[in-house]
């Protein structure tokens, strides 16, 4: 809330605009009314001529433009400091986003994030188009018109002093007695709105059941119920606009009264007073009851404004980077650890990874195998001790040739929209030929797949790469690794439902990349196990042995326990 | 238009409500038109010094003009809310008894997940067209001609330039605007669809973008796709402001010209200037009714765009045919494919390529294979959820388009991948699988599948929410075990359940079915020693299949997919 005040004071010009035409808005309504009053007590009371109040008619279209253009402008200030905020935020969660590898790398939440990016912003544009704009209006014009009233009758201003308040404090007292009410009711809003969407989704389970006709009866009660629980909450709010149209009534009508007295009666007034106020007064209690509709488009930006905010406020661990080029690299884990807020964990990993070597990190699900892969990578600072390449912090090294090593294949390649070339492509530093793409598919097995496509290589695979299988997507991300040859890949090895034919391709293939880098894999089977030079056996985030695994099977108990239950013969 | 037409019918059901809001929408205006008429009157009136009883006589009136006024507008707003809710309601049963008969084939063809929330928004966004779009029109027409048939008996000429005021505004100034607001409304569409794609791309693609160095390039322009789409949005808003304040315009420049006329009329002795205040108030009034109309194409367009998505996704004809044959009640059956091709729409590969298969009754069977290969798809055709695109299947010897879809549903108990839990308690979720069911039964359905801790109030979220896969998965075992059929069609039910629960389940399960009909498809190829027979998939074809010992002896697929899983550590 602050914060979204905040930006919108931050600018300036455009405030100060809707200031400026606030108070000329209610110049322009002030200055409709006493046209308007003028040239009625002319021809009426004064009777003037036709020419002589041409004058006045031309001055009231003036004022009348100028108001709609006023309008206008104010509209479209809101409009575009709305834009400018979205931008302004989207920019900002952008950064943050891309800054913040931890959130991001860790997987299962990109769902929410990417709602926050699209729908939260989105909604809080009513907070500046609308509801900023109208305070500001709100708090100057009905003060201009009580001013003026003051000025030209002091007694209408006074009722209108006396009744103005009754209007917040209705507000205010309808808001305390109703919210209790209205939250319960809100809680029911909830559980209805979903009920709809629910009984969608479980269709097939209903037909199955043969459920589906009581199903229909179903989604008529509760959308009646949904309806009737609605209305309760709306009528509050109608009863609360109809009680400030009262209010507002009564406060007309008192002002009405007293003028038409004097005028009638004491004839202590002019006619063109009397009407200036009566005209007036009705402006007035208008602004003022727009503020109480106002609040309530604001308060919808609120629970989006919040949820932008927590996004926001998450704090940054950005990964240092250096300038250093790097070699061939030997790998040192220092006594690193990393801890995540919620209870994810690395201890103190000791591990030395030569040139060349194959490492196996085992271990069971939620022991940090994926998270320790990402340490390695760069894809985030140890929270304490180092990682050290060739010696030195991997903070010395520039991210580009860190990166440039690297090759990443993880259970779930991620594929782009964009050719199946593009996606291999991506795997090269630059602008790699037609010729090396088509080299490295069919080094990842691959090939022949992509040439049954009518396509070939330029069939575009959509978002998220839908249209591929699992284990297709495995040997895209294969052939992206040997187009770009690194020094050090990291592999996250599938668990099950992989075809025979990938199985084998993806173990031939590792096979031929590890012939010339380092290769450490999040490894689930004995085999690749059994080709680790070294065994990282991690439990909670600790390791617990090290080691090849013949030396393990002998020296670890727990790690035999583990191959030996695990073998395939349970049950 | 169609589509709009459909929802029209729809609305008409609530006639007494729509009635009410038009009434009393028409008294609002006519009361505040009536109210600031009598005030411009008064006042005018008071000048001419008349006796003091005529004035508390005209402030009585007022004041019931006020009251009035104020209790019709709260009158409409009532009743066009309900009546909006009613029609809401209305409209989602329609949908959903139009959207039966599709189920579960149309799911097939709209793969993306976010179909049925789109489909519920729609629905959603349909509320403003009663309230914003259809009755509205409707009082500010009659509102409109009462006011000017008023006024033409002070001044034709006035009444004219009002009438004039009521098609520029009410007509011309939205049709005007409407013909831009469709253009720029699908742009606006088409801009947040691009960012959306990028917004995904850069979150789940973080690693490999980071990885790839592709990271910066992406974070370019998704910035560019995002300003596009504010930069839409604004044109958008700035139109809407326009339109409005283009509309405010027209409606001051009305009563301006009403004021010079009427102000001409006085001078020349046409009118009486009594009067002069009373009819500009008038047309300042009844202006206010208009105003609201510029925002009428916005909403008819979202209205519209919002009816044709929703008919169009139930606009293909219905896949029940009719069939009416059923299958015995009391048996298991026998299931046959015979040279069974499928391809999902929109895809060239076939999922399923020429499937032999032979299911005794009584039988147990399991399919295994790779993910992908086509296993469920299987499953799903025996139960007639689709249409194969070739070969023949037949149930219990009888061709599957022969047998009433329903009938088959009765009589198997089926527990798919993705089971659906409502929002409800443990009991109403079990109560669906048959009628008449005892709490006794239910209670020991949980006990069968190790959920006995569950007690049968206990509450369950929408879409299973607060139960973890494996108690999901279970309790789709009990409620499929509760149904009592004689053919199972059980697709990976056990998939996140551990080992030594899984094997107990299933012996409850095999227990259960002893004499039935069984298909399972397994994703773990552990504890198929004792089927009758196992089917191996790989792409869509049946590549072997056999008893589990003539599979392990053939040393063939199966057997590797065995060698591998035993090497498989967690």
């Amino acid at each position: 809330m602050d914060m979204l005040r905040k930006w919108a004071f931050e600018q300036r010009a455009m405030t100060a605009f809707l200031f400026v035409s606030s108070v000329l808005t209610g110049a322009m309504m002030i200055g409709q009314a006493y046209f308007f009053v003028t040239i009625v007590d002319g021809v009426f009371l004064k009777e003037q001529s036709f020419e002589d109040i041409k004058p006045l008619l031309w001055g009231l279209l003036a004022v009348m433009l100028l108001r709609a253009v006023l309008s206008y402008l104010n509209g479209r200030t809101g409009v575009k400091m709305a834009s400018n905020v979205k931008r302004k935020v989207r920019r900002m969660l952008l950064e943050k986003m891309t800054r913040n590898p931890i959130q991001s790398a860790l997987a299962g939440q990109s769902g929410g994030k990417v709602s926050v990016m699209m729908d939260a912003v989105d909604e809080i544009d009513s907070y500046y188009s609308k509801y900023i704009p109208q305070v500001i209006q709100t708090s100057i014009v009905p003060l201009m018109i009580l001013a003026v009233v003051l000025y030209e009758h002091v007694y209408s201003g006074l009722i209108m002093i006396i009744t103005a308040p009754f209007i917040p404090l209705f507000f205010i007292i309808v808001g305390m007695k109703t919210k209790a009410k209205s939250e319960e009711q809100l809680d029911k809003l909830a559980a209805f709105s979903g009920r709809f969407l629910d009984t969608l989704q479980g269709l097939t389970t209903l037909k199955l059941f043969g459920r589906a006709a009581k199903q229909r009866d179903l989604i008529e009660q509760s959308s009646l119920d949904f309806r009737d629980a609605t209305m309760t909450i709306l009528k509050i709010a109608f009863v609360s606009t109809l009680m400030l149209e009262f209010i507002s009534t009564l406060s007309i009508g008192l002002i009405a009264l007293e003028v038409g007295l004097r005028l009638v009666v004491f004839e202590s007034i002019a006619f063109s007073t009397a009407f200036f106020v009566l005209v007036l007064a009705p402006e007035f209690y208008l602004s003022l009851k727009e503020l109480g509709s106002a609040f309530h488009t604001g308060r919808g930006s609120m629970g989006a404004a919040k949820k932008v905010m927590d996004e926001l406020e998450e704090t940054e661990q950005p990964v240092k980077w250096g300038t250093a080029e790097v070699s061939i690299p030997s790998i040192e884990l220092r006594n690193a650890s990393f801890q995540y807020r919620d209870g994810f964990s690395l201890k103190n990993i000791k591990a030395t990874i030569p040139p060349n070597a194959q490492m196996a990190i085992v271990g069971q699900t939620g022991s940090g195998k994926t998270t320790l892969l990402h340490l390695i990578a760069g894809l985030f600072d140890p929270s304490e001790g180092d990682v050290l390449v060739n010696g030195r912090p991997r903070s010395d090294y520039s991210e580009t040739a860190w990166f440039d090593q690297l090759s990443y294949i993880s259970q779930h390649p991620y594929l782009f929209s964009g050719t199946i070339a593009d996606n291999i492509a991506i795997g090269g530093a630059k602008g790699a030929s037609r010729a090396d793409i088509e080299m490295a598919a069919k080094k990842a097995g691959i090939s022949d797949l992509i040439k049954s496509l009518e396509n070939g290589y330029d069939t575009p695979i959509g978002e998220a790469g839908r249209g591929l299988s699992g284990g297709e997507k495995q040997r895209i991300a294969l052939a992206r690794a040997f187009l770009k040859q690194p020094s050090i890949i990291l592999f996250d090895e599938p668990t099950t439902g992989l075809d025979l034919k990938t199985e084998r391709i993806l173990q031939q293939s590792m096979a031929e990349l590890a012939k010339h880098s380092t290769v450490i894999t999040v490894a689930h089977r004995l085999h690749t196990i059994k080709n680790a030079d070294q065994i990282l056996f991690l439990k909670k985030g600790e390791i617990v042995a090290s080691g090849p695994h013949t030396e393990l099977m002998k020296t670890s108990m727990e790690y035999r326990e583990m191959v030996l239950q695990q073998g395939g013969t349970v049950i | 238009m169609k589509d709009v037409m459909v929802v029209i019918k729809l609305m008409m059901a609530e006639k007494r409500d729509i009635l009410y809001s038009i009434l009393f929408g028409v008294l609002a205006g006519l009361t505040s038109v009536g109210l600031f008429a009598m005030s411009g009157y008064m006042i005018s009136k008071s000048a001419l010094a008349p006796p003091l009883y005529i004035i508390t006589i005209m402030t009585a009136t007022l004041k019931m003009f006020g009251v009035a006024k104020s209790i019709s507008r709260y009158a409409e707003r009532y009743f066009s809310h309900r009546a909006t809710f009613t029609i809401l309601s209305n409209l989602r049963v329609s949908f959903y008894e139009k959207l039966v008969p599709l189920a579960p084939g149309i799911f097939q063809k709209y793969r993306s997940g976010d179909l049925l929330a789109r489909i519920v928004g729609d629905v959603e966004s349909l509320q403003n067209f009663f309230l914003r779009v259809f009755y509205p029109p409707i009082v500010l027409v009659i509102v409109f001609l009462s006011t000017i048939f008023f006024t033409t008996y002070y001044s034709i000429y006035v009444a004219l330039t009002l009438f004039a005021g009521l098609i520029l505004t009410g007509f011309i100034v939205p049709a005007l605007f409407a013909l831009r607001q469709g253009k720029i409304d699908s742009q606006v569409r088409e801009e947040r669809g691009a960012l959306s794609t990028d917004v995904t791309e850069l979150l789940y693609g973080f690693r490999d973008l980071k990885i790839y160095q592709k990271l910066d390039g992406k974070e370019k322009q998704l910035g560019k796709s995002a300003d596009l789409y504010v930069d839409g949005q604004e044109r958008e808003g700035i139109h809407a402001v326009f339109n409005q304040s283009v509309n405010a315009l027209v409606a001051l420049m009305i009563s301006w010209f009403v004021l010079a006329l009427g102000a001409y009329l006085v001078t020349e002795g046409e009118l009486a200037g009594l009067f002069l205040a009373m009819l500009v108030m008038i047309s300042l009034t009844v202006f206010e009714n208009a105003t609201p109309m510029a925002l009428f194409p916005a909403h008819l367009e979202e209205s519209r765009h919002a009816a044709a998505r929703l008919f169009s996704i139930v606009e293909g004809k219905s896949e029940e045919e009719g069939s009416s044959d059923q299958l015995s009640k009391e048996k298991a059956y026998s299931m046959e494919m015979d040279g069974v091709s499928y391809t999902f729409l929109g895809e060239k590969r076939l999922t399923l390529e020429n499937i032999q298969l032979n299911i005794v009754a009584g039988s147990k069977t399991a399919i295994v294979g790779p993910s992908g290969s086509g296993k469920s798809t299987v499953l799903q055709l025996l139960l007639n959820m689709y249409l194969a695109d070739q070969g023949d299947i037949r149930l219990d010897g009888s061709p599957i388009d022969s047998l009433a879809q329903e009938s088959i549903w009765e009589r198997t108990n089926v527990v798919l991948q993705e089971n659906h839990f409502f929002f409800g308690t443990i009991r109403e979720n079990l109560m669906i699988a048959k009628d008449g069911l005892t709490d006794q039964e239910m209670e020991t359905a949980l006990l069968n599948v190790r959920l006995d801790s569950f007690s049968l109030e206990d509450p369950v979220f929408e879409k299973g929410e607060n139960l973890s896969g494996g108690e999901k998965q279970r309790m789709a075992i009990a409620r499929a075990m509760l149904k009592g059929a004689h053919v199972w069609l059980l697709d990976e039910p056990t998939s996140s359940i551990d080992a030594v629960t899984e094997k107990q389940i299933y012996d409850q399960l095999f227990e259960a079915a002893k004499d039935d009909t069984l298909i399972l498809v397994s994703h773990r190829l552990t504890g198929l020693e004792t089927m009758d027979q196992i089917i191996v998939m790989e792409k869509g074809s049946v590549i072997e299949s056999g008893t589990f010992d003539e599979l392990m002896n053939k040393k063939g697929y199966f057997y590797e997919m065995k060698q591998i899983e035993k090497s498989v550590l967690l």
